[in-house]
């Protein structure tokens, strides 16, 4: 009778085939694009692993766009990266990371070590930049991100990593300034419990405090709530002037139906993520009239740099290529290989130390908003935008230096 | 079925090494060298790969003590790989312990876990275990959310900045060896037997006067600590750990998956389903970005529908036939069964 | 006093939308004995469905129903035929993961075509009620929760007094013998699930102004109503609704009396909920009150 030991000789063999199947393989990359022909000296490497699939897609697909453009524009029109008299190609290596934390890990550490590239530019979201990060610290390479703005990435000790974006606890800074220079007195918070809402809400706190507004409550909810009554309720009772939600989409459609719904009506609703999405005014009609929402990046702000000019001209730029609006993902997402190539440039080379020194010693505006690191790598000089929906519209109404419309605060009836 | 290959009152008729042993004993050998000098002329991405295909086989491996060779199928088994590494993560996040104590000691947290709530759900029986251990790793998926001051909350924890792909591949190709070994030697004794009574007929197995509720418990408690190493083993590795990034449906799954497609209740399927699906995932579904999962979905059917005994099942079966199977016999107290040529 | 009035008031609302996104599971599970992990994915596509008729058509959310019941029915029936029948009579553990394929496919399907944006439906049904002072009842929920009744009260008079009800409960209770009887099995079999289906799909149109519906939704719900039919014992509708109902509350009272941690509390409990009505008591929490069927 055939026994299971009459399978070990075999498994063996089957055991050896696999693992060599497993170890000569290799990930395929989804997107490389050529450098463009021409006479410059060589070529610095860029990678990028981005969600192209997975609970991060819309946004890593913005990401990756982003990184592209700039690709398509400093090889073409700019005529390469310049490092001292030579130029400089660009060539950036794609791989999708399925918005997987063991995946980004990895590709990243393949970057590093097979496709031997110069440099790295950031995943998106912050728990994936938490592992990339570590990963890019480890080997001693420098990554720019542009779509993590979770605090503790910054937290670490971390010398090789720079954020251009504005992080997590100053995502509600200049909204609640102009609010409590409105009148506001009173705030409530509610938060989802992941890395940056939490950041989101812990600077929230902070800045209340600075600007003489009490907070009354603050409540966390779990990753995929679906039900926010109580929470609504109990802000209700407390009657605040200011709400504050953050998490992801998801929770902007929740609390404001479940506001809707209960009857509680705040002079004023910050929801940290989905008001400047498009979307959201797409899916809630009415209803999402006068939220407020904070955006790293709007088109109608007036920052304005010498490579891609305006934020409108960017724009633009972007639409022509794509064929829809960038959203602040995208537009974050050039900033980050911008700010790396005019940190090459202002170096004079691509050697690690000198590119990290002229990171550091960066003071430079561009399309996106001002850049200058500290020295955790975070980007202290960026103000968050702010938004209001107003009839059924995106207007940018913050910071006052870039504003174009005006704080609708207390909100109606 | 296997219920009757090892049956005491016939005489030892236990599994022993038959003569075609040597050549299969050979090639495995080769297998392990191959395994053990790869660093040597491998990238860091590369053994980083590897690494997290010896994790994953592991976890495989000792699911399937309880859900291929007991029959109980764990649907909530990544919660020990949770408690694993949040057990590592906390003390040397907080307490700053080294790592081989915090390791021992996630691993003990997994194990006694293991024991507490198989105490309660072991009882259950077929889907109804499944469903309890699932809703057992949802509970403590937010319970590690909630708990913000031992466990860092939805932020996660991180720890301390190591980076060694070597030492990581040796010590989970070592882990992973080790415990293949010891599986391989338990399912020969008595006590792997009355596992595999138990997944047959376990009423049957409880008059035959084996103690199901300590054999069950005590498999399913050292399931838990296994998983539980790896999980301490992959927070140090990972250098951070959140809830949602440790306290992943997907593990269960992938272990599941691995041990169906490999051969339930066999020493080899872990290992087998392991490498293949992890072959694939780099290699064939990650050029369907976007259907890859619809793919792995549709894989999952079709195994449990129609290769349910996996490869190594599924070989074994066939009679007669010309294959390395045969190159390991076992020895029967009362024949002299004439071993196919190969 | 009113905290605690408002906190059942959205306790009731809530588990009434929770009874029917488990009313599909319970009969399936009842019926046929298949576990079908793939059931939240079916609330998901009734949600899509009325979302697509209402933004693309414009329509009243809950008249959407009435493409809903059609699409769901042929979809179920078709679905069942095809797949389930293959693990009706296999070991549980098959039909769990056949379906748990089936959940990442449909799911991912979806995905593909409409992408992860949550969305949602806005019914001229909204807004609140106010009863007091500090009370309000949610004018949509307050439908939802009607509907839900309405569709448990057809259910089980389509069980008690049709002809192929009667089929259905015999098929349930005793397979062999319903085939001695004349029924035809997989027949019985294919139309209950397609019921489900279309329960299912009902539980998903009731979601889409309430919730942010998005393709990925569906293993939440599968599990509220593993839950709930953990709770109710199988084959028990009023169960069911009880059982839903006592979730709702257990959720609503965690997050509202629990300071800060409160929702995170309350989705714990359902996990702790279903475990514990699993070990201590696997019959069901309402064994002994009338049986209703």
């Amino acid at each position: 009778m055939h026994t299971r030991r009459s399978r070990r000789g075999l498994s063996a063999t089957l055991a050896i085939m696999t693992f060599t199947g497993a170890t000569v393989a290799t990930g395929s990359a989804i997107a490389t694009t050529e450098p463009a022909a021409g006479e410059c000296a060589g070529t610095i490497r860029f990678g990028a692993a981005v969600s192209e699939t997975g609970r991060y897609e819309r946004e890593g697909k913005d990401t990756r766009e982003g990184y592209q453009l700039w690709e398509e524009w400093v090889n073409g029109e700019y005529g390469g990266i310049k490092v001292g008299d030579e130029c400089y190609n660009a060539e950036v290596i794609y791989y999708d990371d399925e918005s997987d934390a063991d995946r980004v890990a990895n590709l990243t550490e393949r970057l590093i070590t097979e496709d031997e590239v110069d440099f790295l530019l950031g995943p998106y979201a912050s728990d994936l930049t938490m592992g990339a990060s570590a990963i890019a610290e480890q080997h001693g390479v420098i990554m720019v991100e542009g779509n993590g703005a979770s605090e503790a990435i910054f937290e670490r000790g971390f010398k090789n990593v720079f954020g251009v974006l504005t992080p997590g606890g100053d995502y509600t800074k200049s909204a609640l300034e102009a609010l409590a220079a409105a009148g506001a007195e009173t705030v409530v918070i509610a938060y989802e419990d992941a890395a940056f809402p939490t950041s989101v809400a812990e600077g929230a706190e902070r800045w209340a405090e600075e600007f003489g507004l009490e907070v009354l409550a603050t409540e966390s909810y779990p990753e995929g709530v679906t039900d926010v009554s109580a929470i609504m309720t109990n802000f209700r009772d407390l009657d605040p002037d200011v709400f504050i939600g953050g998490g992801h989409f998801n929770d902007a459609l929740l609390f404001v139906r479940g506001a809707e719904e209960l009857g509680f009506e705040p002079d004023a609703m910050i929801i940290t993520v989905g008001p400047s999405n498009p979307d959201f005014v797409a899916e809630l009609g009415d209803s999402a009239n006068g939220v407020i929402g904070p955006t790293q990046w709007e088109r109608e702000m007036t920052w304005e740099d010498e490579y891609f000019g305006t934020a409108e001209e960017y724009a633009a730029r972007y639409e022509e290529a794509y064929g829809h609006e960038p959203t602040y993902q995208a537009a974050e997402s050039t900033a980050t290989a911008l700010t790396l190539q005019i940190a090459i440039e202002q170096a004079g080379s691509i050697e690690t130390d000198a590119v990290r020194q002229a990171l550091l010693d960066l003071d430079v505006t561009t399309f996106y908003g001002p850049i200058n690191f500290d020295d955790t790598g975070k980007n202290a000089a960026k103000p968050m935008g702010f938004i209001q929906i107003q009839d059924g519209e995106i207007r940018l109404v913050g910071p006052a230096e870039v504003a174009d419309a005006e704080l609708q605060y207390p909100l109606g009836e | 079925m296997t219920a009757t290959e090892v049956q005491p009152s016939q005489g030892d008729t236990r599994a022993r090494p038959g003569p075609r042993a040597l050549p299969a004993a050979a090639a495995l050998a080769v297998l392990v060298a191959a395994l053990a000098v790869l660093p040597l002329v491998s990238s860091d991405s590369r053994l980083f790969t590897m690494t997290q295909m010896f994790m994953a086989i592991t976890i495989a491996s000792s699911w399937n003590l309880t859900g291929g060779f007991t029959g109980y199928v764990d649907f909530g088994h990544v919660v020990f790989f949770g408690i694993g590494a949040y057990g590592t993560g906390i003390v040397m996040n907080k307490w700053h312990w080294p790592f081989l104590p915090a390791l021992l000691l996630g691993a003990v947290a997994a194990a006694v876990f293991a024991v507490l709530v198989g105490s309660a759900t072991l009882r259950l029986r077929g889907p109804y275990f499944s469903i309890a251990m699932l809703g057992t790793y949802g509970a403590m998926r937010e319970i590690v959310r909630v708990w913000k001051p031992v466990t860092g909350g939805g932020s996660g924890l991180s720890l301390p900045l190591v980076h060694n792909r070597p030492i990581f591949y040796y010590v989970t190709l070592v882990l992973l060896v080790v415990f293949l070994a010891a599986i391989w030697w338990m399912r020969r004794t008595q006590y792997g037997a009355s596992l595999v009574a138990i997944r047959e007929d376990e009423i049957g197995a409880e008059m035959r006067g084996i103690n199901t509720t300590v054999t069950k418990a005590s498999i399913f408690t050292m399931a838990g600590f296994v998983t539980g190493i790896v999980g301490g083993l992959w927070a140090y590795q990972n250098t951070f750990i959140s809830p949602t990034i440790v306290f992943v449906e997907g593990t269960t799954i992938d272990a599941v998956m691995m041990s169906m497609l490999g051969g339930l209740g066999t020493v080899a399927g872990p290992v087998i389903g392991g490498a293949l699906i992890f072959w694939l995932r780099d290699v064939v579904w990650a050029r369907f970005l976007d259907y890859h999962l619809m793919v792995q979905g549709a894989v999952l059917i079709l195994v449990v529908l129609y290769f349910p005994e996996g490869i190594v099942g599924r070989l074994s079966r066939r009679r007669g036939a010309v294959s390395l199977a045969h190159l390991w016999r076992r020895r029967r107290a009362d024949a002299s069964s004439p071993p196919d040529e190969s | 006093m009113t905290r605690l009035l408002q906190a059942t008031i959205n306790g009731v609302m809530l588990g009434g939308f929770y009874a029917v996104v488990a009313l599909g599971f319970s009969l399936v599970w009842g019926v046929l004995g298949v576990i079908n992990l793939a059931h939240g994915e079916l609330v998901m596509l009734g949600a899509y469905i009325t979302w697509v008729m209402s933004r693309d058509y414009g329509w009243e959310p809950f008249l959407a129903a009435i493409v809903v019941a059609p699409v769901m029915f042929v979809f179920g029936y078709v679905l069942q035929r095809v797949l389930i029948n293959r693990v009706i009579d296999k070991p549980h553990l098959t039909s769990l993961l056949v379906t748990y394929g089936l959940a990442i496919i449909i799911g991912n399907a979806v995905k593909l075509k409409y992408d992860a944006t949550p969305r949602s439906v806005t019914t001229a049904l909204r807004g609140f009620w106010p009863l007091g002072d500090d009370i309000t009842v949610p004018v949509t929920k307050f439908w939802v929760l009607v509907s839900a009744l309405v569709l448990m009260t057809s259910l089980w008079a389509f069980l008690r007094w049709t002809r192929l009800g009667a089929s259905i409960r015999a098929a349930s209770q005793n397979r062999e013998a319903a085939k001695i009887v004349g029924i035809e099995i997989g027949r019985v079999y294919a139309l209950t699930f397609a019921l489900g289906a279309v329960l299912a799909g009902f539980a998903g149109l009731l979601a889409s102004p309430i919730q942010p519906i998005f393709p990925l939704m569906g293993p939440v719900l599968t599990l509220k109503s593993f839950v709930i039919v953990a709770m109710a014992g199988l084959g028990r509708i009023d169960g069911v609704f009880y059982g839903g109902i006592l979730l709702g509350l257990v959720e609503v009272y965690a997050a509202t009396y629990v300071p800060e941690v409160g929702t995170n509390v309350g989705v714990i409990s359902s996990f702790v909920l279903l475990v514990a009505v699993l070990v201590l008591r696997p019959q069901g929490l309402f064994r002994g009150l009338k049986a209703a069927r």
